[in-house]
């Protein structure tokens, strides 16, 4: 179901979050799904179980996992974890930051983005 | 935070005037899987001697369980497995005969669970140890060392001898012990893919000091490889923060830092005007970097 390299400079929670996000965000994921359990993910992986763990509170966290009682993890239902402002901010956030890095890198003040931003935004309305 | 299996404090060792291991501090906590790094002679092997209450230390101090390691009581030292780099097997006896044996010295012994392990790492037992290639002897030493059930398995070298097929049963065998609260498991390995895979800590010995004790995955995250470019010529040294080492070449650089953040990347790109691009690093490249 998911495929985790150790030998990564990316950390294998972060692997798996990333994965699970995809995967819930294409639908192959739909809500209700359960996951499988931290115990036989990490022993099918041969990973710490900490870090199935580390990727699933983080997952849930982002109200895209729902942690069930005595059950199995399931994907939460989406207007619950994308309608919420927080949860779709931070969505976009790695991109944003992508954008700041290379602004700054060309040299290009908050104000000329800003001024860009909105140019694009209205072009697209 | 719960009570530690192992502490050590400032952990000194020298043979005659050489300084072995300098002022090491560490801590497992219950469900740890720890893997230590380190080149031959680091002093990997001085350290699990001590903190064991093998060896004694010239300075400092290692607890288990809150008892001195140096005088344990027999309760503790029953809750400790112990595979050593070289092998302490009888040659004489069978492997059978060698089970008995160390099954006869503890009062609790798990003959389920060593019956179990030895059909599925396939152990020759009705051999002489004499007789076995030294894979095999390998997974008898790490049977004994099971079979108790130690709380605490410390284990200095266990894979280097083994098939790949044999060490992935053995790393999912390490994980099913910690799995069971309470337990902590520490090894070290030059199989730094292996390490990597199990071990949710790490620590990594330079020279007989502490150069990292932590989370792998924190370690993952701060040390990574820099490529910069600028328009003009680098200086000859750029002085980046937390530099391990540097490779200048006109106006690209390789530099790679640990303790990397957002924050690092946006004051270098104000101080430098260069383009960044990061590369993360697996655990043999961090280690790499950090002996150059």
């Amino acid at each position: 179901m998911f495929t985790l390299k150790s030998n990564s400079g990316i950390p294998i929670y972060r692997q798996l979050v990333e994965q699970v996000r995809r995967m819930v965000a294409s639908g192959q994921l739909a809500p209700g799904a359960a996951l499988p359990s931290v115990r036989d993910l990490a022993l099918k992986h041969t990973v710490h179980p900490m870090t199935i763990s580390k990727a699933y509170s983080q997952l849930e966290a982002e109200g895209l996992l729902e942690r069930n009682r005595g059950k199995p993890m399931t994907v939460a239902e989406p207007r619950r974890s994308q309608t919420g402002l927080a949860p779709r901010l931070r969505q976009i956030e790695p991109q944003v930051d992508a954008l700041v890095l290379a602004a700054k890198q060309l040299q290009l003040s908050e104000a000329e983005i800003a001024k860009l931003l909105k140019k694009i935004w209205e072009e697209e309305s | 935070m719960t009570e530690a299996i192992l502490a050590a404090r400032h952990v000194g060792k020298s043979f005659a005037s050489k300084h072995v291991l300098d002022d090491i501090s560490a801590r497992v906590g219950a469900g740890s899987v720890v893997g230590v790094l380190g080149k031959n002679g680091a002093g990997k092997t001085t350290l699990l001697e001590i903190a064991l209450g093998f060896s004694p230390a010239s300075s400092g101090s290692v607890a288990l369980w809150g008892h001195e390691s140096a005088s344990l009581p027999s309760a503790v030292k029953g809750r400790i497995g112990y595979v050593p780099q070289q092998d302490e097997l009888v040659p004489l006896l069978t492997g059978t005969q060698q089970i008995a044996l160390n099954a006869a010295l503890h009062k609790r012994w798990d003959h389920e669970l060593i019956a179990r392990l030895v059909r599925e790492w396939e152990v020759p037992l009705d051999r002489r140890i004499a007789a076995l290639s030294g894979g095999e002897r390998q997974k008898i030493s790490v049977l004994l060392a099971l079979g108790h059930r130690p709380d605490l398995l410390v284990l200095d070298e266990p894979l280097a001898s083994l098939d790949p097929i044999a060490r992935r049963q053995f790393l999912g065998q390490l994980l099913e012990i910690t799995a069971d609260q309470g337990r902590a498991v520490i090894f070290s390995s030059h199989i730094v893919s292996d390490l990597e895979r199990v071990a949710n800590e790490v620590w990594i010995l330079r020279e007989g000091r502490m150069a990292f004790e932590g989370e792998l995955d924190a370690l993952k995250e701060s040390v990574v490889r820099l490529h910069l470019s600028a328009r003009d010529k680098f200086p000859e040294r750029l002085g980046i923060a937390h530099t391990l080492h540097e490779e200048v070449d006109g106006n690209t650089a390789s530099v790679s830092v640990s303790g990397w953040s957002a924050d690092a990347a946006a004051q270098l790109i104000s101080r430098l005007g260069v383009a960044i691009e990061v590369e993360p690093l697996d655990l043999e490249d961090i280690f790499l970097e950090m002996h150059r």
